[in-house]
C-alpha cells in the first residue's frame, strides 16, 4: 500500500470510538479497507491500458499515482472558469458545476468497476460481519477513492484561490470542495437507485454506459461550442447572481457560500447560500447512509444474483425472427455473396448493435465528430449561406470538407471492427473451412458501411440539396462514391486481422501511426482531386464512374485477401 | 440429537418467479448432504439463504438453534462457504486474500498465519503463496477458495461444485478431506452436478426439482425406492421431463440417412 492510501486510511480511522459506538467492528473495518486499497493500487487504469504495449509481465503497482497526476491536469483546466464572469460567485458557480460534473462522470464508472465490486457479495457478505461495518467500510472506501480524485482535481483551484485571496479565501474553498464532493456522492447514489428502480439490474450497466457516452459528447460539445457561441465581452461581464434561476443550480449555493464565508456579509442571498451549502450535503449524506445504502446492497446482490438460475425464456424465442433481422438479411443478400461474407456481415451487424464495448468505443467518437462538423460551420462566420449556395471557393471548400471529414466517422467504426472483449471467440474462424479471410473482413466492412454510411449519406444529401439546391448533385454523388472508395482503400491497407479477433489492450502497438497517416492522407488526396475538378461537371461524371469502378475493384481485393495477409493469432 | 440445520417451509421468489416452493429439511451434525437438482431447481438459492446472502425469504431457517433472521452474524461465523464461481480478488496473493478472510472471521493473526501457511502447503501452493492470483489456473484458485471456506474451522461447510477445475490428485485429496471432516462432526452441504462424486461422498442425498424436495435419503434408500441404479439414472428418472435417450436419438436423426455419408 502506498503512502497516500495509508495516510487516508489513518485519518479516516481516527474517530474509531465513534465508529465503535455505532456498532462497527473496527478490526473488520480496517481489514476490508486495507484490502480494498491494495486492490485499487494494483488495478490497471486507463493510462496503463493505453500505454502498455502488451500485457506486461510487470505487476501493476502504484496505479494511484498515475490517476492522481492525470486528475491534477484536469483540475488545471478548470481554472479557465476564472476567466469568465465579473465576480467570484459566477466564476465559482461555473467552477463547481464543472467539478460536480467531472467528479460525477468519473465516479459513475468507478462505482460499477471499483467501488461496488459484486465479488463482495460472495466473498465478504457470507462472513460474520455486521451490516454497519460493511456499509461504513464501503462508505469510507468511497470517501478515500473520492478524495484521491478530489484532492488533485481541486488542488489547482486551491492554489489559485490561495494566491489571489489568501487564507481567508482558501479555507472556505477547501471546506466547500468537501461539501460539494459529498453532494456529488449523493447525486450518484440517487441516480443509481433511480436507475435500479426503473429498470432491471441486467440493463443497468448498459444504461450507465449510455450515460457515459452522452456525458462525454455533451461535455465535449459544451466545451467547444459555448465559447464560440457567446462572445468574449458577454462572458466577461456576465454575473450569475442577477438571474433568479441560478438558485435551482446547487453550484450557485456553494459559490454564494464561499462569498459569505470570505466577506462575512450578512445579506439574505449569501446567508441562504451558506446554509444550503451546509445543510444539503449533510442531509444528503445522511440520506445515503440511512435510506439508500441498505436497499442499495440488496439491489446490488441482485445484479450478481439469480444469474445462475437460468435466464427466463423470452416469448419470441420460438424461432420467430424479429423484423429488423428480416430486413437486414434482405440487405445482406444484395450486398454480399453467400457464405462467409454474408455470415460476417450479419455477425458484425449484430455484434456492433449489441456489444456494449463497441458502442462505448465508437459512439463517443461519432459524437465528437458531429461536434467538430458543427464547429466547422460555426467558426466560418464570414461564410454566408449565399456564398455556399453560389459555390464560391469558400463554399466549395466547406462542402468538400464536410463530406470528406464525415468519412472519418466510417473510418473510426472501421478501425474498431477488429477489436472485441471476446476476442478469443474468434477461434471459430480458424477451425471452420473459410477459404479466404478477406470474405470475413469484407462482410464486416460492408456491415459497417450499411450501418454508419447509409444514414450519413441520407443526412448529407438532404442537407446539401436543401442548402445548395439540385445543382450540387453531381459533386455530391462523386463525394459519396469517393467515401466508399476511401473506406475500401483504408480497409485494404489497414485491416490485417479477422473481425473481433484482437484484444483492445494491444491497440497501442506500432502501426497506429501509419494507420493514422493513411486515414488522413487518403481522404485528403482524394478530396484535393475533387476540389480541382469541382466546377467541371462532365469531368465529375467521368470521375463518378471511375470512382465507382475503383471502389468495386478495391472491395473485391479486400474480399480476396488470403490467409497470408492476415495475422493468425494464437490464444493461450 | 438436535438438528444443526433446519429449514421449515422456505419459500423464495424473484419477482413473480417462485424459485423455492416450501423447502423442508432437517440436517444433523456429521452428515454429508449431497444437494442435487437440475439447473434452475433452486440449489443456489437455498445455498445463498443458508449463507445469509438472501434475507427476504419466507419460512424459518434455524441453524444450531438460532433463527437465521434473528442473528445472522453468529450463524455466518459457524459456516464456511466455498462459492461456485471462482470469485476472489485476484490481484491479491493467496496469503493476503486468506489473511483478509481470517480477519473477517475474527481469527487471531498468529493462528491465521500459521493455518494459512500450513493449508496452502498441504494443497501444494507453498511456492505460490506470495504470487498474485491473477496468474493462477482455475484449479489453483479453487484450492484457495476451499481453504478460505475451511480456515476458521466452521461447524457447517457449504461447498458449491468444489471440485471444478481441480486435477485428479487434488480431487482425491478433497474427497478424502470431506469424509474426514464429517467424521470430526462437521456438517457438509455439498452441491454438485457430478452425480458419481455425490453418490460416493454423501451420507444423504437431497434431490430438489422446481423448488421442492422430491427425494431425500441415503443412496441405498434411494436405490430401494427407485430400483437399483446409479445416482445418475435415478436423477434422470426423477427430473427429466422426457426420456433422455430420445433426445440422443433425436440428435442422431438430425443427420438422417446421410449419416453414413460424408456430411
Amino acid at each position: 500500500m502506498n503512502l497516500i492510501n495509508q495516510l487516508f486510511l489513518r485519518i479516516l480511522l481516527l474517530p474509531s470510538a465513534l465508529y465503535r459506538n455505532m456498532g462497527v467492528n473496527m478490526a473488520h473495518l480496517k481489514a476490508i479497507l486495507t484490502t480494498k486499497l491494495i486492490i485499487d493500487d494494483r488495478r490497471p487504469n486507463a493510462i496503463h491500458q493505453t500505454q502498455l504495449k502488451k500485457r506486461s509481465s510487470k505487476p501493476i503497482k502504484g496505479a494511484t499515482w498515475g490517476i492522481m497526476f492525470f486528475t491534477a491536469v484536469m483540475g488545471s483546466v478548470f481554472l479557465l472558469c476564472f476567466a469568465v464572469g465579473r465576480d467570484y460567485i459566477t466564476q465559482l458557480t461555473i467552477y463547481f458545476s464543472f467539478f460536480i460534473f467531472v467528479l460525477a462522470s468519473t465516479l459513475i464508472t468507478d462505482f460499477t468497476s471499483v467501488l461496488i465490486d459484486i465479488r463482495d457479495n460472495l466473498i465478504i457478505l457470507p462472513k460474520p460481519i455486521n451490516d454497519k461495518t460493511f456499509l461504513l467500510a464501503r462508505l469510507l472506501h468511497i470517501i478515500i477513492h473520492v478524495s484521491k480524485m478530489v484532492l488533485p482535481l481541486s488542488l489547482p483551484g486551491m492554489i489559485y484561490i490561495g494566491v489571489k485571496e489568501g487564507i481567508r479565501g482558501l479555507l472556505p474553498f477547501i471546506f466547500l470542495v468537501l461539501a460539494v464532493s459529498l453532494f456529488t456522492i449523493f447525486l450518484i447514489n440517487a441516480l443509481y437507485i433511480f436507475i435500479l428502480r426503473v429498470t432491471t439490474p441486467e440493463k443497468f450497466k448498459t444504461i450507465i454506459s449510455y450515460f457515459q457516452i452522452f456525458f462525454a459528447i455533451f461535455f465535449y460539445g459544451g466545451y467547444q461550442l459555448v465559447p464560440r457561441l457567446v462572445s468574449k465581452a458577454v462572458l466577461e461581464n456576465y454575473s450569475i447572481s442577477s438571474s433568479n434561476w441560478a438558485w435551482l443550480a446547487p453550484p450557485f449555493w456553494f459559490a454564494d457560500s464561499w462569498q459569505f464565508m470570505r466577506t462575512l456579509q450578512f445579506s439574505a442571498p449569501l446567508v441562504t447560500g451558506f446554509l444550503l451549502s451546509i445543510i444539503v450535503p449533510a442531509a444528503s449524506i445522511w440520506a445515503v447512509i440511512k435510506y439508500f445504502a441498505p436497499s442499495f446492497n440488496q439491489k446490488l446482490s441482485m445484479i450478481s444474483g439469480s444469474e445462475g438460475e437460468g435466464a427466463p425464456v423470452k416469448a419470441n424465442s420460438k424461432g420467430i425472427i424479429s423484423t429488423t433481422s428480416v430486413y437486414i438479411t434482405q440487405i445482406a443478400k444484395h450486398v454480399t455473396t453467400v457464405g462467409a461474407e454474408r455470415m460476417a456481415f450479419l455477425h458484425t451487424w449484430k455484434l456492433t448493435g449489441r456489444s456494449r464495448d463497441f458502442k462505448m468505443k465508437v459512439y463517443p467518437s461519432l459524437g465528437y465528430l458531429i461536434v467538430y462538423i458543427v464547429i466547422i460551420f460555426l467558426s466560418n462566420k464570414k461564410l454566408s449561406l449565399d456564398e455556399i449556395r453560389n459555390e464560391s471557393a469558400g463554399g466549395k471548400f466547406l462542402f468538400l470538407g464536410l463530406i470528406y471529414f464525415s468519412s472519418m466517422i466510417l473510418v473510426m467504426a472501421l478501425y474498431q471492427l477488429i477489436y472485441s472483449d471476446k476476442f478469443k471467440a474468434a477461434w471459430i474462424y480458424y477451425i471452420t473451412p473459410v477459404d479466404k479471410p478477406g470474405k470475413l473482413i469484407s462482410g464486416a466492412v460492408k456491415a459497417a458501411i450499411v450501418k454508419f454510411y447509409i444514414p450519413m449519406v441520407v443526412l448529407t444529401c438532404v442537407a446539401a440539396v436543401a442548402v445548395v439546391g439540385p445543382k450540387v448533385i453531381p459533386n455530391l454523388l462523386l463525394g459519396l462514391l469517393n467515401q466508399l472508395l476511401i473506406t475500401g482503400i483504408l480497409a485494404y491497407l489497414t485491416i490485417k486481422d479477422i473481425p473481433f479477433s484482437v484484444q483492445q489492450d494491444t491497440a497501442a502497438k506500432g502501426g497506429t501511426f501509419i494507420r493514422g497517416l493513411f486515414s488522413m492522407l487518403v481522404p485528403a488526396v482524394i478530396a484535393f482531386g475533387h476540389y480541382l475538378v469541382y466546377a467541371n461537371w462532365p469531368v465529375i461524371l467521368i470521375f463518378c464512374v471511375l470512382s465507382g469502378i475503383a471502389s468495386w475493384l478495391v472491395f473485391d481485393a479486400v474480399k480476396n485477401k488470403n490467409w497470408n495477409a492476415v495475422a493468425i493469432r494464437n490464444y493461450e | 440429537m438436535n438438528p444443526i440445520i433446519s429449514l421449515q417451509n422456505v419459500y423464495k421468489s424473484y419477482g413473480s418467479k417462485q424459485v423455492l416452493k416450501g423447502i423442508n429439511l432437517t440436517i444433523y451434525p456429521g452428515q454429508v448432504i449431497g444437494y442435487i437438482g437440475p439447473n434452475g431447481a433452486g440449489k443456489s438459492t437455498t445455498v445463498k439463504i443458508l449463507c445469509g446472502l438472501i434475507s427476504d425469504y419466507e419460512g424459518d431457517v434455524i441453524i444450531e438453534g438460532i433463527n437465521l433472521k434473528d442473528d445472522p452474524i453468529t450463524i455466518k461465523s459457524k459456516i464456511g462457504y466455498v462459492p461456485e464461481l471462482a470469485e476472489l480478488y485476484d490481484v491479491l496473493t493467496p496469503v493476503e486474500f486468506l489473511g483478509f478472510m481470517a480477519e473477517l472471521y475474527n481469527m487471531p493473526k498468529e493462528l491465521a498465519t500459521d493455518r494459512i501457511t500450513r493449508m496452502l502447503t498441504a494443497l501444494g501452493l507453498n511456492e505460490n503463496m506470495h504470487q498474485r492470483m491473477d496468474t493462477f489456473s482455475k484449479g489453483m484458485r479453487q484450492k484457495v477458495l476451499i481453504i478460505s471456506g475451511l480456515l476458521h474451522n466452521p461447524d457447517i461447510i457449504i461447498l458449491d461444485e468444489p471440485l471444478s477445475g481441480l486435477d485428479a490428485n487434488s480431487v482425491i485429496i478433497i474427497k478424502d478431506l470431506i469424509s474426514k471432516l464429517a467424521k470430526e462432526g462437521k456438517t457438509i452441504f455439498y452441491c454438485s452436478h457430478m452425480m458419481d462424486v455425490v453418490e460416493k461422498v454423501s451420507d444423504r442425498i437431497v434431490l430438489i426439482n422446481e423448488g421442492t424436495v422430491i427425494a431425500d435419503g441415503s443412496f441405498t434408500e434411494l436405490q430401494q425406492q427407485q430400483g437399483t441404479q446409479s445416482l445418475e439414472q435415478i436423477f434422470a428418472h426423477m427430473t427429466a421431463k422426457e426420456s433422455l435417450s430420445d433426445a440422443a436419438d433425436q440428435l442422431m436423426n438430425v443427420f438422417g440417412k446421410q449419416h453414413n455419408d460424408q456430411l
